[in-house]
């Protein structure tokens, strides 16, 4: 039986089960004399007795699912000759999608008949395993069942045992999202440790060149070119500070003006224009910085005597990813600035301040908290985005200070590197890994200071 | 125990011409509302009310929730203002002045009407900065010393400097209900406004700080001109010397405090002090 359809199979069952368990507190209700007699209402005895039975069926059907590849693929490889055993990982894969597409039918003729036999057993295992895996599931399922609805009596606590069935549910859903970024870390973390194998660390970290050239030909000395991340965090650094240069102040003051100052009819006309600005690809964005800043940058700088202005250039980029992002601080400092309660206003006018010292002296200091993590979201933005910088700034990596130069990114190199065909072992590729590792790194104690800024400043004030 | 329905309430105000009592003062006059109408949008909160505050006196403002206190209060400080939907018709004077001129200037109007909240609302600031605020932002001092002279006189003048004194660089958030809401009349007077207009100042207070706060109230009359709004009656009767009764929007009896509480000449407000309503 597929996955599907036994999903669907224990479905049903678990349906059949609700209904089973809900009457039978039904009738257990009437020889105690009546509905109002049982502990809960009667949809409650009916989903513990649900709850019984798809729990256990639920779990091995997942536990399953998960091994059996594993476990499957481990006994067919010992059948195979010694030689296929002492392989690398990436040729054992390709040994495993061989033997495998010869089970499915998809190649008939085998590149070695030793093959033959593992995908015999190949196919008898996993026959055996979807079988043994329905009737498990199923009877377990049913197990469960029949265990859940003979739990229920009228003094059976349906009530609060749904409770803690509910709260292993919400617990299980967050488990995803923390499971699913330790899964991402983990893979990261062992990707940039192969690469550390190949280049030290203290060369990535401190190292002040970057040229990762295509290793053609591995007898070419230092084919596999310079990995000095520097530049790279400089360039982020540059573009990302001159965006939140322009974003943040701009952002402020536009969330001041609309939630303070302006009237109701002004609001309804700028927010949506805002909404407007927040949905332009970034994309557009790109070519705008591309096409029209960047030159116009040119242009004035030179006018003005400045020589050596490149046509790609750190503050193209800034200035435009800083547009983008004008948006995004302005609505998070809205829902801040709005959160602030009318009380501590009224306090501040009812002494005469005007409202550019309310603003000052009382909101800002009040919705503190709230405008720095909007800022910290808004420098991941800023740090994370590429498309812009891709177009305006440019693919080279310079060590510079002059935002008149053309620079990269972080992001924008884990996309050059990854983008092609790749060897997934060469330094090239592992250093994109390495590169995500560090970026990760650097927001992540972006967060932790921001945290320890408002934890401080909360103490303080509340 | 009859209720009145509003309809009723309506059928009461067909009839109704004319506040009962003298809301108005002679000479002592030092706010006057003439004819005040306060609209939210399409709606009437305040329906022509006439009514002064005398210098030196405390003026008890009291009827059922609802029936635009607040509303009232907040005109005599154009603290409507901040509220988008909020007209105010009518004349209102202070010393003479029309507060709703376009000459006026609001900030100032504010720092000499002062007002203290029904919720005590302490800036997330220290002790100190919130006393200071006012006298800071109204440039009332010029050197530090006269600003912690400002900020001590009006924390003694609230009774609350003895329990602050020692760790004034503290979030004011961190004190007691009772002790914020002294801390917001210490920061009201430190701008030494020539009336206080409170809005039930003791509805988050225990029976102690109430107390204390009305001492307060008692020793601030002496320089002050209050009005205050409030839900206990005994309340009004310990401080004030005049009461004013609303009643939907209407100012339906004003007397003398005792008078009002032992005498009152209107049904509406007999009914609600004898506590048939409210
Ligand atoms: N911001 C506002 N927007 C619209 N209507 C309002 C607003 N504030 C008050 N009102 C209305 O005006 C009327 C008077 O309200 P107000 O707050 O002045 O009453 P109150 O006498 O102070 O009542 P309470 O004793 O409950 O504080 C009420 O009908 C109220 O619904
Ligand atoms: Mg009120």
């Amino acid at each position: 039986m597929t996955s599907s359809s036994l999903f669907l199979l224990l479905i049903i069952i678990v349906a059949a089960v609700f209904v089973l368990g809900r009457k039978r507190s039904v009738d257990v209700a009437q020889s105690v004399g009546g509905i109002r007699y049982l502990h809960s209402l009667p949809n409650y005895y009916g989903l513990l007795a649900a709850a019984w039975a798809a729990i256990p069926g639920v779990i091995l059907l997942a536990l399953w699912s998960a091994f059996q590849d594993v476990i499957i693929q481990n006994s067919v490889f010992s059948l195979l000759p010694e030689s296929y055993q002492a392989l690398s990982g990436s040729r054992l894969d390709l040994v495993w999608a061989e033997i495998y597409n010869l089970q499915k039918g998809i190649i008939t003729e085998a590149s070695d008949p030793a093959f033959y036999p593992a995908v015999e057993a190949l196919n008898n295992l996993m026959t055996t395993s979807t079988t043994g895996r329905t009737v498990l599931v199923i009877a377990l399922t049913v197990l469960g069942g029949v265990w859940g609805w003979r739990l229920i009596k009228p003094e059976q606590r349906a009530r609060n045992q749904f409770e803690k069935v509910v709260e292993a549910l919400l617990l299980a859903s967050s488990m995803i999202a923390i499971l699913t970024t330790v899964g991402i870390v983990f893979s990261v973390v062992f990707e940039s440790i192969r690469f550390f194998h190949k280049v030290p660390f203290t060369e990535f970290v401190f190292g002040i060149k970057w040229s990762p050239q295509i290793a053609i030909n591995a007898e070419v000395a230092g084919s596999s070119g310079a990995f000095g991340a520097i530049p790279l965090f400089v360039g982020t650094l540059m573009i990302a500070g001159i965006a939140l240069l322009v974003a943040v102040p701009v952002g402020l003051m536009t969330a001041v003006y609309l939630v303070e100052y302006a009237s109701s009819r002004v609001r309804s006309i700028i927010k949506p224009l805002l909404e407007v600005l927040a949905g332009i690809p970034t994309v557009v964005y790109g070519f705008f910085a591309a096409l029209t800043m960047a030159p116009k940058l040119k242009g004035f700088f030179e006018g003005i005597g400045v020589n050596g202005v490149s046509s790609e250039s750190a503050l193209a980029a800034g200035l435009v990813m800083g547009i983008m992002i004008i948006p995004f601080v302005s609505s998070l400092a809205d829902d801040v600035i709005n959160a602030v309660p009318r009380s501590l206003r009224d306090g501040s006018y009812g002494l005469g301040a005007t409202k550019s010292e309310t603003v000052k002296q009382v909101i800002f200091p009040a919705a503190l908290p709230g405008i720095v993590s909007g800022v910290l979201l808004a420098a991941s933005r800023a740090i994370g985005e590429t498309m812009i910088v891709v177009m305006a700034a440019g693919l080279a990596a310079n060590l510079t200070a002059n935002p008149l130069e053309a620079v990269t990114t972080v992001t924008v190199q884990i996309a050059t590197l990854l983008v092609g065909d790749q060897e997934f072992d060469s330094a090239k590729t592992l250093a994109a890994f390495a590169l995500g590792l560090m970026l990760f790194f650097v927001t992540l104690m972006l967060n932790v200071i921001a945290l320890a800024v408002v934890k401080r400043f909360r103490e303080q004030y509340d | 125990m009859t209720t009145n329905t509003n309809d009723e309430l309506a059928q009461i105000f067909e009839g109704w011409s004319s506040t009962v009592g003298k809301p108005t003062l002679k000479d002592n006059a030092r706010m006057t509302t003439r004819g005040v109408d306060v609209f939210y949008g399409e709606k009437q909160a305040i329906f022509g009310v006439d009514l002064d505050i005398g210098k030196n006196e405390v003026l008890a403002m009291i009827g059922p929730s609802g029936c635009g206190k607040s509303t009232f209060l907040r005109t005599l400080n154009r603290m409507n203002d901040t509220i988008d939907i909020c007209r105010v018709k009518g004349d209102i004077h202070l010393d003479g002045d029309n507060i709703y001129d376009k000459k006026m200037d609001v900030v100032n109007l504010r720092a000499r009407v002062g007002m203290v909240f029904q919720k005590p609302n302490p800036f997330p600031k220290s002790i100190y900065d919130n006393v200071a605020y006012g006298p800071r932002i109204h440039g009332l001092v010029t050197r530090k010393a006269e600003l912690d002279e400002i900020v001590e006189t009006a924390l003694q003048k609230a009774s609350i400097w003895n329990e602050v004194k020692d760790r004034l660089d503290q979030p004011a958030t961190g004190l007691s209900g009772g002790q914020q809401q002294r801390l917001c009349i210490a920061r009201t007077i430190a701008v030494s406004p020539e009336v206080i207009l409170m809005d039930e100042p003791c509805s988050a207070l225990d029976p102690i700080a109430t107390a204390r706060i009305e001492e307060l109230i008692a020793e601030l009359s002496e320089n002050f001109t209050i009005a205050i709004v409030t839900h206990s009656m005994q309340q009004a009767a310990r401080v004030s010397s005049r009461t004013a009764y609303f009643h939907l929007g209407r100012l339906v009896e004003v007397g003398a405090t005792d008078k009002i509480f032992t005498a009152p000449e209107h049904r509406l407000t007999e009914d609600y002090i004898t506590g048939r309503f409210g």
